[in-house]
């Protein structure tokens, strides 16, 4: 008993003792922990080795207990003491940012030499008082933010695939809130004058489908691939669409301003204007008379569309959502009449890219009288009002906060609903009048009149006197202006110590813009009931409007004439002779479309006050009426007409014997261009030494008179029915077109120094083959445009000053190759491939001249734009396709898989500009100015598959019904970038010191739609 | 005729959707968009402020503020014509406080005569140039820890606005400047406050000297002189600000603004020239 006893004590004594031994060993051992750092980095990896697992613990430890001041120790061991302060300053950061402990409560020393044979470390040792045990069983304070438990890891990679660098993200880390050098008083961000998009049409916004919508039937290539790699905004051969000619009826519809065709012009009338004839610009045609991009010539007579009914019902989720169509034609009736009308409508309340709607009707109207067989009458009229929310670009860092390649900063949100702050309305309607003669059977004379008064407007965002920038995607609310995540250097106390200190807050600052964007939506669009706020606070005390939304206008009447004579002399020989002749009448002006809840605003210019002062006549847009208060619906800010007109003339000869074809076309045009202002404006407005004022700004310009003119030809050898080689070439002068014409045409009627006509060579050969089951057809070209001019916008950071920036002697080659071809295996089931692979760039550097707006007199500034190199952006170079088709029984199924390739967003003349180009390289060791040439923005490379299903079903009483699916990008590929722009802003300011975020780096670019499917049903009775 | 009717449907359909899309209600005025309308009421002067924290205020060093302090005030200066770069100073009728937060437009959401609540938890106190400052903490050029403006998101949720901008505030009208006040050195301490000059002229003022051009400039601003008394009072004006470039005006005159120190000197917050008006 007494032995059970003893041994039970000694036992319950160890027990005892043991536990205390534990409470002993805890309370007098300290917690240790070491740090790992980076040889020569100061930088505190948390993912490295384990540092991240002893943060953590230690963490844990300081944040359950109140440390004493003094109490934890922080010892450095680096190679120098410099480097081993900085290092026990990083990971006391963390320490205070994570655990919340003080600076007081470290004690500090700084060493060189080795810890336990360590180099490179930190140690923290701290001195843990008795209840720790339970304290570190305690589950953690949930204190982290959810982010922090994904970024305690390996820095993410950024936008790695888009410039092909790794971008090092600062790591995570409580964030507490600091702030860039205090500068005192004074300062106004000169940044947040992001003139360009305020100011300037952004004509880099989604172009409505300019791929040339040629539908010949005799090639195959280019009746494909205007549909085909229409996702991917294809334009064949990479040419500017200002080439490509659309006529109707024989009367040329482009813009004499911009050179395009407005699409928009006829939008949704897809039945309307079905019926379509295209030749190349080698080929005769007897509409009209084709620039090397091609043309085509649209039927609009009454009595060339199917008789009867048509309805259509499509579903899709595209920029709209459902439309419905109906067209009806009497065909040519008995009594020498017909009627042709049809009516459709697109409907998007929001369409598939977030934030943009679709609104538009399309009407149209013909009717013809085909008086006897010589002579028939025709007229038309169409229109297409059209009300649209649009799609804004954003760069990679934008789509990477957003998790969105679709993310559209044009919209945000108010009073809870949606609201895009780019709206579209258009409305282009035209008449068209048209005479056929058939003279005899040779001989046909063809005259069309088109007439049109086109409404062509944008709202955009405005911002007033000094209120912030309120677009979410500002550059300053995005991170990468925080922290520098391009230079893995920047940071480095050894090379940059003046960086060095700024780590931290950038760091915190980083992540505070990061989870601002990330945590919810409405932080990454614009805040409406922020604007309207603004607004009513600066009624209250009688200010001016602060946030408002103006509409941008380009409404446009034009009348266009057009006349070709026909005649066949004999089998062998044909010829025409036409004419085209254009008056356009632009008019662009802007009003004021919503003053979101202000009561006042002045019409002056607020970029001008800050250097001249409110009282200014300088700030003044219109001189005769100063500082008029702008009502909505009002003009303001700028109002001036300009005038084109042209004259073509042009005669086609085309031979045929034997199996020879030859084509000859010469033409010679003359072009008028002048501006006329209807605002006297400040800025171009000057008082001469007797007091007088004088300005160029307000009534009509001198008249600028171009002659153009140019022949091409070809030959087709048909070697024996189955192959045929073509050779072809042609040389023309353009007069430059309008739009480029004039330095600063919203301020002053100036011309742009050197103005001439562009000279376009073009060449062509080409192969056509067909063995048996297979046709095929190769092609190559080349193109090459000089002495043309192109203009841009933009804020200049290194003189502080907004600039207009017009190159002359441009020169772009386009050369490359086309290939088709198409194999039927059997009468259902045939395989084709369609290759385009071409070169489109820039071939030359070219003389720059700038000019800056408040330059009172013309003092031209010339300089070198490197844009030698350069591509011509916005269409994939490389396109490549594999299709299939199958047809059995009336269905009709294909599907086909494209490659696209070399697509480059369109370059920035700022970043090539000579002061930029050298300003930015610096200087190399032998004292000579290194030229820093960007490169140029490529998206990657990728595949877009598609497939179309569709049923053909014969109804009772010769109704047919037709039900078609079509898949685009089966894959979802979201990868391919389809275009964008380069940002005209520099990376250094005006002091010459780097800023943190590089424009350079960051393109704004456009993504190509993810899956999407378009359900046709048509019902022909 | 059935064409007709088709027409007619398709017509119809057209017309039930085209009710502009873009036509949008104004946002309810009700619940301000800006700051925190969770902030309660003030409990505090900024008097008591300035004299519980009177310690940390005359510091670089900053401190957090830990307990629950909110202040009122009127806001007497701001950035509207670019003077004043990402401050504000609110006075509650007995004392001013400056606010320094990394933002630009504030006068678009805080012009003059808006009433603010600031919760000072969370928020930091310390001196720059010996002037206190509501900020938070940030790194200097020296690598020092010191009072910067606090950022976008800190700001938005220490503040709130209470009611309408109202030009008749009695917080509004300033306390005359005597000579007798800047005599005393122990004054500086009281800083920021919301003052006229009055009866001054410009000593830069010659006919042609502009306020602040920029080829002026030293050390971001352009200094020009006033004297009360024997006293003299920099005016540090932005090449930036609108009136930059106007031209200094000569006599006398009374001007509203806040002043302020560096470190020894006495200097003046200017919000904008229509604070400059003739001497009566």
């Amino acid at each position: 008993m007494k032995r059970f006893f003893k041994y039970t004590a000694l036992f319950l004594v160890c027990l005892a003792w043991c536990s205390n031994a534990q409470a002993i060993t805890d309370k007098n051992d300290p917690i240790q922990v070491v740090f790992r750092f980076v040889k020569g980095n100061d930088m505190f990896y948390v993912p490295l080795k384990e540092n991240a697992e002893n943060l953590d613990n230690l963490c844990k430890v300081l944040k359950e207990n109140a440390a004493e001041n003094g109490s934890v120790s922080v010892d450095g061991y680096s190679d120098t003491k410099a480097l081993s302060k900085i290092r026990c300053n990083r990971v006391k950061s963390e320490l205070i940012l994570r655990a919340g402990v003080t600076e007081n409560t470290f004690t500090t020393t700084n060493n060189t030499g080795e810890f336990n044979g360590m180099k490179d470390v930190v140690v923290i040792t701290v001195t843990v008082p008795e209840e720790t045990n339970e304290v570190i069983a305690a589950a953690p304070a949930a204190t982290e933010k959810k982010v922090e438990a994904t970024a305690a890891t390996e820095p993410t990679k950024m936008q790695e695939h888009v410039v092909g660098q790794l971008v090092q993200l600062p790591p995570a880390g409580n964030v507490t809130t600091i702030v860039p050098e205090f500068t005192g008083i004074g300062g106004v961000d000169k940044d947040q004058f992001t003139f360009t998009e305020s100011m300037l049409d952004e004509d880099e916004d989604v172009i409505q489908g300019a791929s040339a919508m040629t539908t010949s039937s005799d090639d195959y290539f280019l009746s494909e691939v205007g549909y085909r790699w229409s996702s991917m905004r294809f334009k064949v051969r990479g040419y500017d669409s200002q080439y490509n000619s659309v006529y109707a009826n024989g009367a040329l519809l482009n813009d004499a301003e911009r050179g395009t065709f407005s699409y928009g012009m006829i939008g949704g009338l897809n039945d309307a204007t079905r019926n379509q004839e295209s030749s190349i610009y080698l080929e005769n045609s007897n509409f009209g008379y084709s620039t090397v991009g091609g043309a085509s010539n649209i039927n609009m007579r009454a009595s060339q569309y199917a008789a009867g009914h048509k309805m259509s019902f499509v579903a899709c989720n595209r920029n709209y959502l459902a439309r419905l169509m109906y067209t009806y034609s009497t065909g040519l009736m008995d009594n020498g009449w017909a009627f042709t009308m049809s009516a459709s409508y697109r409907w998007a309340n929001e369409g598939v890219i977030e934030g943009t709607f679709y609104n538009s009707l399309g009407y149209y109207f013909s009717a013809q009288k085909v008086i006897n067989d010589k002579h028939s009458i025709s007229i038309a009229t169409w229109g297409s009002p059209t009300e649209r929310g649009q799609q804004g670009a954003a760069t990679e860092e934008a789509y990477w906060l957003a998790n969105d390649h679709y993310y559209n900063p044009n919209w945000g949100y108010q009073n809870g609903e949606k609201r895009n702050a780019r709206v579209v309305t258009s409305y282009e309607p035209t008449a068209l009048f048209t005479w056929d003669y058939k003279i005899n059977r040779e001989t046909k004379l063809t005259t069309s009149a088109a007439f049109k008064y086109g409404i062509y407007g944008t709202t955009a965002l405005g911002w007033n006197g000094n209120a912030a920038d309120p677009r979410p995607n500002y550059y300053k609310n995005l991170p990468s202006s925080a922290y520098n995540v391009w230079d893995l250097n920047y940071y480095n106390a050894e090379i940059n110590p003046e960086n060095a200190i700024y780590q931290e807050d950038n760091r915190a600052e980083w992540w505070r813009l990061y989870n601002h964007w990330t945590s919810s939506k409405a932080n990454r669009q614009l805040n409406w009931d922020y604007m309207y706020l603004a607004n009513r606070q600066a009624n209250a005390v009688g200010g001016e409007c602060l946030y408002y939304v103006e509409e941008r206008h380009n409404d446009q009447m034009m009348l266009s004439i057009g006349s070709v004579l026909d005649h066949e002399f004999n089998k062998n020989n044909r010829a025409n002779i036409g004419v085209n002749i254009n008056t356009t009448k632009g008019m662009h002006y802007k009003k004021m479309d919503d003053l979101l809840g202000a009561h006042k605003y002045t019409d002056i210019d607020k970029f001008s006050v800050g250097d001249h002062g409110a009282s200014s006549y300088i700030v003044q847009n219109d001189l005769d009426n100063p500082n008029r208060l702008i009502r909505e619906g009002d003009k303001f800010g700028y109002d001036y007409n300009i005038y084109v007109n042209k004259v073509n003339l042009f005669a086609q000869y085309q031979y045929d014997k034997n199996n020879i074809h030859f084509y000859a076309g010469a033409n010679i045009d003359g072009t008028t261009i002048q501006r006329e202002g209807n605002m006297r404006n400040g800025r171009a407005a000057w008082i001469d030494a007797n007091g007088v004022m004088h300005d160029i700004s307000k009534g009509k310009s001198d008249v600028a008179r171009f002659l153009g003119g140019g022949a091409k030809a070809s030959l087709l050898w048909n070697i024996n029915g189955n192959n045929k080689v073509m050779i072809g070439g042609g040389y023309s002068h353009r007069a430059p077109l309008a739009y480029n014409s004039f330095i600063a045409p919203r301020i002053r009627e100036d011309f742009v120094n050197g103005l001439e006509t562009e000279k376009v060579w073009n060449g062509e050969i080409s192969y056509a083959v067909k063995y048996g089951p297979v046709a095929a057809k190769v092609s190559g070209f080349y193109t090459r445009v000089q002495d043309a001019v192109q203009q841009s916008a933009f804020y200049n950071d290194s003189e502080g000053k907004f600039t207009y920036l017009t190159m002359t002697g441009v020169e772009k080659s386009y050369f490359g190759g086309e290939f088709a071809l198409v194999y039927n295996v059997t009468s259902a089931l045939s395989f084709n491939i369609l290759a385009s692979i071409s070169e489109a760039q820039y071939t030359k550097n070219t003389n720059g001249t700038s000019m800056t707006e408040d330059q009172q007199e013309l003092k031209y500034k010339n300089s070198t734009v490197y844009m030698d190199g350069a591509r011509v952006g916005g269409s994939p170079l490389t396109a490549l396709s594999f299709g299939v088709d199958y047809n059995t029984n009336g269905w009709y199924l294909s599907a086909n898989l494209n490659y696209y390739d070399r697509i480059y967003v369109s370059p920035s003349l700022y970043a090539r500009l000579e002061s930029t180009v050298t300003g930015e390289g610096g200087v190399d060791i032998n004292g000579n100015t290194v030229k820093n040439l960007p490169s140029q923005f490529r998206g990657d490379g990728g595949f877009l598959l598609d497939a179309s299903i569709g049923k053909s079903i014969r109804l009772k009483g010769g109704k047919q019904l037709n039900i078609n699916l079509s898949l685009n990008n089966i894959l979802n590929n979201k990868k391919m970038v389809t275009g964008g722009y380069e940002q005209n802003r520099g990376d250094y300011n005006e002091d010459n010191e780097q800023k943190i975020y590089k424009f350079s780096k960051n393109p704004f670019l456009y993504y190509a739609n993810s899956f999407n499917a378009y359900l046709n049903i048509g019902l022909r009775f | 005729m059935k064409s007709l009717k088709y027409l007619f449907i398709t017509a119809l359909a057209v017309f039930t959707f085209t009710s502009c899309m873009n036509d949008h209600d104004e946002p309810d005025s009700d619940i301000p968009a800006y700051g925190n309308n969770l902030i309660g009421i003030p409990n505090m002067s900024i008097t008591e402020f300035k004299t519980k924290y009177k310690q940390a205020m005359s510091s670089t060093a900053p401190t957090t503020i830990t307990d629950n302090v909110i202040i009122k005030g009127v806001v007497v200066c701001n950035d509207e014509t670019g003077n004043i770069y990402k401050q504000i100073v609110i006075n509650d009728g007995g004392d001013a406080m400056l606010i320094s937060v990394n933002d630009v437009g504030l006068y678009s959401q805080l012009p003059r005569g808006q009433m603010v609540a600031i919760d000072c938890q969370g928020l930091a106190v310390g001196a720059y140039g010996k002037l206190p400052q509501l900020g938070l903490p940030y790194t200097n050029k020296y690598g020092e820890i010191a009072i910067g403006r606090m950022n976008k998101q800190a700001f938005q949720s220490h503040i709130k606005l209470l009611g309408t901008p109202n030009p008749y505030y009695s917080e509004l009208v300033p306390e005359d400047l005597t000579a007798e006040f800047l005599s005393n050195d122990a004054n500086k301490d009281l800083l920021p406050r919301y003052v006229r000059l009055k009866g001054v002229s410009f000593q830069e003022a010659d006919g042609t000297t502009m306020y602040a051009p920029e080829e002026e400039v030293q050390n971001s601003a352009v200094e020009r002189t006033v004297k009360v008394g024997n006293t003299k009072i920099i005016f540090r004006l932005s090449s930036y600000a609108d009136f930059a470039y106007e031209i200094l005006p000569q006599g006398t005159f009374d001007i509203v603004g806040v002043l302020t120190r560096y470190n020894s000197d006495w200097q003046f917050m200017l919000s904008s020239t229509s604070d400059i008006t003739p001497a009566e």
